[in-house]
Parts: structure tokens; C-alpha cells; sequence
């Protein structure tokens, strides 16, 4: 056996025996077991990581599979990839607090999303090749998952070995916008620009100019970052293809930059008028997306909060003061404020909303004057908040703002807010039509 | 801390028809009430007519007990020491009355098999007919939506909640769909899409503007209507009867001379005159108050809401 034919294996031991052995003992020792015991070239390998107290998992190169032929809910599976993304969080999970690491794993044939449950001691960063074993697969909204449990043995490998070029992404996921999550690998986004503008940002100590903007479809309206310049203009219609999503304080983003597709089309698609009217989306949608950019909800309010009302602000800070006292500045002189905290409920899920002063006096009716002499006549700060409680209870609304996410559910500080009467009989006709028709 | 539980649109036949109690899991399990179309109730927002309020207090604990009737049935609420907003409030409130009321379910068992349903009140207020209008139009869509999912759920040999959220439903909905399938097994679908198109029928002001197609139907084959339920056939009976409707108001609100409304003897006798015989008027009398239209502020006397 000539011994440029074994030197890729002396190299698979050497990594996997990390500096225990020159390579010229390796070889001489390989070639002892192969010549002199006979064994085959796998078993050799793996007798000798073994010897010398090494992983010889790593060796069982015949079952090592390509991420694209894993399917869901695989107890054991052992690949290597590279790293394309690694984030991490901190989750709660049975009453306790704990870290795990999530992101996307890549090689030749395509990226799956990977979790690390028990990150610690394991170091993955973006841009590793790792050779993992005893990982399981789960599959969530549509697509494998990697999960890296306690049986799992992660090895760090030459990142040579899968290039960041040669990390296959698949054709992207082709999306509509109400459809569009964090960590989803590439995405193609046909959608109309409604907005753009440059901003000069200092990216790893490099003036760049980027270029943000919201652009919408049929389903909802999402911000983009563009890192590149593609000349966009507000009213466009694009096909953006291998664009990536990110989440930003929990609401999903549209990021790409020049190794995107950006393709300029013709067709029948909203104007961008009828898609900055705002469209009403179920709340349910709106949790299922972690939460959104300047959406609109119908909702009813069902509950009015505590801390409604006529509130005293820190001067310096604008805490709402406790029985007059700042947490921070402790007890100072306030000024008066207005706000509402409410629940808004439509059925599919309900949003924690904040109404800030302008918009509080529009929908009670009385500006914040009228209210400070309301609350003197009745020696009472909280007789604005019972007269809130009487006007708002059970009204339906519409509200339009930011929605972020988390444990506690969903929260907006509105930016618009506008009761209704809905005449819903016109509704309701059209519904029994329907109705009859399935019959 | 568990996140909010979302206010379910349900109508009262479907909450009554609930026979599933389940627990959640975790540190402070939530239990909920779960509807045979997969609404997992925990919290849930009613908009109906109270009928009837009862002061059921001891000594200085208030309780008290109200109905509220949609067009479907009626919910039973029951507010005491610890729901002290709801409970003043229906003590300050004269039946009949728009209401909303968002509150918790509430399963009571006597005895085995025995499963009474409440709602235990968070909130309650006296609301204007635009807001039951927009309820009845809610909760009919919310209805619908369960009613595709658990048809949907009934074509899978094993159904998942990941797979419901693949056809598209919400995450709450693809998982009390499956607690539902598996707890209720088939479900007569049919049956709910009747109660929601009558529902929706009784809200528009008059049969007129009710779609015509029925109509035809209903003439080709009155047999197969007769069969298909009371409830069902009062409504064709209040469509028919959309003009003596008004008459019989008219009739109502003429006889109306004191505080109590109009005496059943006279309206006999009025609706006589307008040809619209005894038994005739019962149907409508009934229709209209299925409709919230009148109500019996005591026996033998009728009222306009």
C-alpha cells in the first residue's frame, strides 16, 4: 500500500487525536495494524483512536449522513456541518431558567435549523465545521430540525473541510410575508417597496451605508435591511431571493445584501397605496409570527389596568411615580400624564396595549386638563381611571403599532387607536350567503 | 407566569355541549372547558341578553346568579365575594338587558355524569345591540373556523397539532382540536353549522333580507324541513312570519299600558283582528322572544326589549 493512499487517513486520526501523536507515528502505527494484524483500513483507524483514548465515533464514516437525507424524528443521527448561524437564549423551562444555543447547520446539500439544549462546555461558533454525533431530529412547522440532546458529541474539524462557499442553501423558501420567521434559511419575497431610506452605520469599524425600509404584500408589511445598494425605490415591485429573516426585539426583519437575487417585476400586485391602507390581521397570526412591524388588530377591550388613568412622571426620567416616588430618583415632583393600559381581545389572542396621552384623550374625550380637575373635584387620582373603565370596557377597537413578544404574551404601545360601531348586519348577511352555499 | 389566556367566541349551545374538563401542564396548570369543536376554554367573552338575575347572597357575602341568553341557548354566570366588580354590577342591573361578560369557565358535577357549565364573571356590563351584532358575527366566524378544523382533524387517522398548524390553524386551535377529536370522536358538524345560520338569521332586523335560496328550498321540500328540529323549523317559522313579526310588535307596544307590557289575552284578541290566529301568534310570540325582541316580564305579560 503506497503511502500517499494512507495519508488521509494518518490525517482523519491525526484530527481526531488532536496533537497526542506526530503524523509520522500515526502512520507508522497505521501501517503496522493494516500490514502486520491485517485489519481493514476503518477498523485500523479506529483501533488505534481508540489505544491512544481518543473518539473513535467519529470514524464510523459509513453512517455519517448529509443533512439533506435526515428526516424527522431520527433517535441518532451523525453528520458534519458547518456552522452558518449560533445565537444564543436563555429559555424557561419547567420553572427554571436555562441557556441554549439555536441557529442553522449547513453542508453540501442543504441548512437545517439545529438547537443545542445543554450548550455548556460546548463551544459552536459561526463559522465551525463540526462533526456530530448522536444528535435526534424533530420536525417543526414543515421542516427538520436538528436537536443536540445529553448523548451528543460534538468535534470541532478542519473548517476547510466544508467551505462557507460550499454550504449548499437550497432553493430559498419561497414566502409571503405574513409567513416570514426568524432563522429560516433563504428566502425568496415577492413584495412592493413602501419606503426606503439610507442610513450610515459603522459595521466592524467600517463606515457602510445600508438602506431600511417596510415593504408589504397581500399579508402584512414587513421592514427590510438592505446591505447593499439596489437602488430601490419606494412604489417598487421586487422578487428578492436568497434574502435571509431575522428577528429584531422579537419582530421578524427582512435582511439581504449582494449575494441576494433582487429581481425588478411586472405584474398585477396591490399599489402601494392599497397596501399602506392598514389591514386588519387576526392576533393569532400576529403570535405566530413572534410578533410584527405596524400591524393593525380589531379587537375588544377586556380589561381596563390598573395604572390607567392620570398618572404623575418623573421630571427627570419619566417613570411613572409610585404614591410619588421615582424607583430611580425616589421622591420627587411629578408632572401629569395620561395613558391606558388594556387588554385587547379578538378571539384569536389578545395584545397588552399601551395608549399613550394624545391617544387617551381621544378616545375618553377629555384632555388631560379636564381630567386633573375631575380628579381635584373627586379627591381622587382614580376617578379618571373608573371614568376610563365606564367609556372602554367592551368597546371594539382598532389599533395599529408595533407588536413584540414574550413570556407574558403579546404587547403593543399603539400608535393609532379608533373605536367602532361596526354595523356588522352587512357582514353577517354575507356570511349566511356563504353559509347556504356549502350546504 | 403563564401567558394570558385569549377570551374564546363561543356560543352558548356549543359551551353547554362540553363534557371535557382538561388540565394544563406546568407549575400553575390552567384547567379548561373543551368545547366538542376544539375551543379550549379558559377565558371567554359572552354578548347575549340577561334574562334573569337571582341575589343569592348569605349575610354579607353577595352572590348572585344571572342568565344570559344568546341566540343559541343560555350561559349561567355566577358572581360572588371574589368577583366583586362583576358582582355589583349585576346587583345594579334589570334584566332584560344587553350584557357582555368576559370570565372564566367554570365546571360544576354534582354527581357522576352530571356537568354543569357557568361562567364565573371577571367583568360585566350592560352593552348597546352594535356590540351583539359584532359578537353574534365574531363567534359565528370563530365557529366556523373550529368547525373546518375538526372537520379536517376527522380525516386524519392520527391528528396532530403539527399538522393542524401545517393546514394553517392557530396553535391554541391545532391543539384543542386534537384534545377534542380524541375525547369526542365524530362530531355532527352539520349539526353546529345549523345552530350558527340560525343565529345569524334571528340577528338581521327581518327574514326579507335572509338570503332567497333557502326559501325555494324550503317549498320544494316542507317534509324534510319539518324533520330537521324544533329549534330549526321556529326559525323557517320566523322567516315565513317576517311581516306578522312587525304586526305583532305593533300589537305589543299598542297594548303596552303600564310597566309590565301588554296582557296575552288582549294580544289574542288584537291578532285575531289582524288574522293571525292563536297558535299562530305563539310561533311568533316565541320566535320573538328567542329573537330578544320581547320579553315575559311575568306570566302572561309581554314586552318590547
Amino acid at each position: 500500500m503506497g503511502e500517499n493512499k494512507l495519508a488521509p487517513h494518518v490525517e482523519d486520526v491525526a484530527r481526531a487525536l488532536g496533537s497526542k501523536l506526530s503524523e509520522e507515528e500515526i502512520e507508522s502505527e497505521l501501517k503496522e495494524y493494516i500490514e502486520v494484524y491485517k485489519l481493514t483500513i476503518p477498523m485500523a483507524k479506529k483501533t488505534m483512536v481508540k489505544k491512544h483514548g481518543g473518539d473513535a465515533s467519529a470514524f464510523t464514516t459509513g453512517f455519517q449522513r448529509k443533512l439533506a437525507e435526515l428526516r424527522p424524528n431520527e433517535p441518532n443521527v451523525d453528520f458534519v456541518a458547518r456552522v452558518v448561524t449560533a445565537n444564543d437564549k436563555t429559555i424557561e423551562a419547567k420553572g427554571e431558567k436555562r441557556r441554549i444555543m439555536y441557529g442553522l447547520l449547513g453542508d453540501d446539500t442543504t441548512t437545517l435549523p439545529y438547537t443545542v439544549w445543554e450548550p455548556e462546555g460546548m463551544q459552536l461558533e459561526k463559522g465551525d465545521v463540526v462533526s456530530v454525533k448522536g444528535a435526534y431530529t424533530r420536525e417543526y412547522r414543515g421542516r427538520v430540525e436538528v436537536h443536540f440532546g445529553n448523548r451528543v458529541t460534538v468535534r470541532r474539524e478542519d473548517p476547510a473541510t466544508i467551505d462557507a462557499s460550499d454550504v449548499a442553501q437550497g432553493p430559498p423558501k419561497v414566502v409571503t410575508i405574513n409567513q416570514i420567521r426568524d432563522s429560516m434559511g433563504y428566502i425568496e419575497v415577492k413584495a412592493r417597496v413602501l419606503s426606503v431610506e439610507p442610513k450610515d452605520v459603522t459595521v466592524q469599524g467600517e463606515e457602510k451605508t445600508i438602506y431600511t425600509g417596510t415593504m408589504a404584500d397581500q399579508t402584512g408589511r414587513i421592514q427590510f435591511t438592505a446591505w447593499s445598494d439596489f437602488h430601490l425605490k419606494p412604489g417598487e415591485l421586487v422578487k428578492i431571493s436568497k434574502a435571509t429573516a431575522k428577528s429584531w426585539r422579537s419582530i421578524p426583519q427582512v435582511n439581504f445584501d449582494d449575494r441576494a437575487e433582487l429581481l425588478r417585476v411586472k405584474e398585477k400586485f396591490p399599489t402601494a397605496e392599497e397596501l399602506s391602507r392598514t389591514s386588519i390581521v387576526p392576533i393569532s397570526d400576529v403570535a405566530q409570527r413572534g410578533g410584527a412591524a405596524d400591524v393593525s388588530v380589531r379587537g375588544t377591550i377586556v380589561e381596563v389596568r390598573d395604572g390607567s388613568g392620570l398618572i404623575m412622571r418623573c421630571q427627570e426620567c419619566k417613570r411613572a411615580l409610585q404614591k410619588g416616588t421615582c424607583k430611580v430618583h425616589g421622591r420627587v415632583e411629578g408632572y401629569p400624564d395620561l395613558r391606558i393600559k388594556a387588554v385587547i381581545d379578538d378571539g384569536t389572542g389578545s395584545v397588552s396595549t399601551v395608549f399613550g396621552r394624545e391617544i387617551t384623550e381621544k378616545l375618553m374625550g377629555f384632555t388631560l386638563d379636564e381630567c386633573m380637575d375631575k380628579a381635584r373635584q373627586a379627591m381622587n387620582f382614580d376617578a379618571v381611571k373608573d371614568s376610563l373603565d365606564e367609556a372602554l370596557l367592551f368597546r371594539i377597537v382598532d389599533i395599529g403599532g408595533n407588536v413584540t413578544a414574550d413570556a407574558y404574551g403579546l404587547s403593543m404601545i399603539a400608535k393609532e387607536a379608533e373605536l367602532v360601531t361596526p354595523d356588522s348586519k352587512e357582514d353577517i348577511e354575507t356570511l349566511l350567503v356563504d353559509l347556504e352555499e356549502t350546504k | 407566569m403563564n401567558a394570558r389566556e385569549v377570551s374564546w367566541r363561543v356560543f352558548a349551545d356549543e359551551y353547554s355541549s362540553s363534557t371535557m374538563e382538561y388540565r394544563g401542564e406546568g407549575e400553575k396548570p390552567v384547567s379548561y372547558i373543551v368545547t366538542p369543536l376544539g375551543a379550549r376554554v379558559n377565558r371567554m367573552l359572552a354578548v347575549g341578553v340577561i334574562t334573569e338575575i337571582e341575589d343569592v347572597g348569605e349575610g354579607d357575602k353577595p352572590r348572585y346568579r344571572a342568565r344570559l341568553a344568546d341566540l343559541t341557548g343560555t350561559f349561567y354566570i355566577s358572581a360572588g365575594e371574589y368577583q366583586p366588580e362583576a358582582a355589583t354590577a349585576l346587583s345594579k342591573m334589570s334584566p332584560p338587558a344587553f350584557a357582555a361578560v368576559v370570565g372564566k369557565s367554570r365546571a360544576y358535577s354534582p354527581e357522576e355524569g352530571v356537568k354543569y357549565l357557568s361562567i364565573r364573571p371577571e367583568r360585566i356590563r350592560e352593552v348597546d345591540a352594535a356590540t351583539r351584532d359584532y359578537w353574534v358575527l365574531e363567534t359565528a366566524r370563530s365557529t366556523l373556523t373550529r368547525i373546518d378544523a375538526t372537520g379536517e382533524a376527522a380525516r386524519m387517522s392520527q391528528p396532530t397539532a403539527g399538522e393542524m398548524m401545517r393546514l394553517g390553524f392557530p396553535e391554541g386551535l391545532a391543539d384543542g382540536v386534537v384534545l377534542a377529536a380524541e375525547y369526542y370522536g365524530d362530531v355532527d358538524l352539520d349539526r353546529f353549522r345549523g345552530v350558527i345560520r340560525d343565529a345569524l338569521r334571528a340577528v338581521l332586523p327581518d327574514g326579507a333580507s335572509a338570503p332567497k335560496a333557502p326559501e325555494a328550498e324550503r317549498t320544494k321540500a316542507p317534509e324534510e324541513a319539518r324533520r330537521e328540529g324544533a329549534a330549526r323549523e321556529e326559525m323557517q317559522e320566523l322567516e315565513v312570519g317576517a311581516d306578522e313579526e312587525e304586526t305583532v310588535l305593533g300589537i305589543i307596544d299598542a297594548l303596552a299600558d303600564g310597566p309590565k307590557g301588554a296582557q296575552w289575552e288582549r294580544i289574542v284578541e288584537a291578532a285575531k283582528e289582524k288574522k293571525i290566529d292563536k297558535v299562530r301568534l305563539e310561533e311568533v310570540v316565541s320566535a320573538l322572544l328567542d329573537k330578544g325582541d320581547i320579553y315575559e316580564p311575568e306570566l302572561g305579560m309581554m314586552k318590547r326589549i
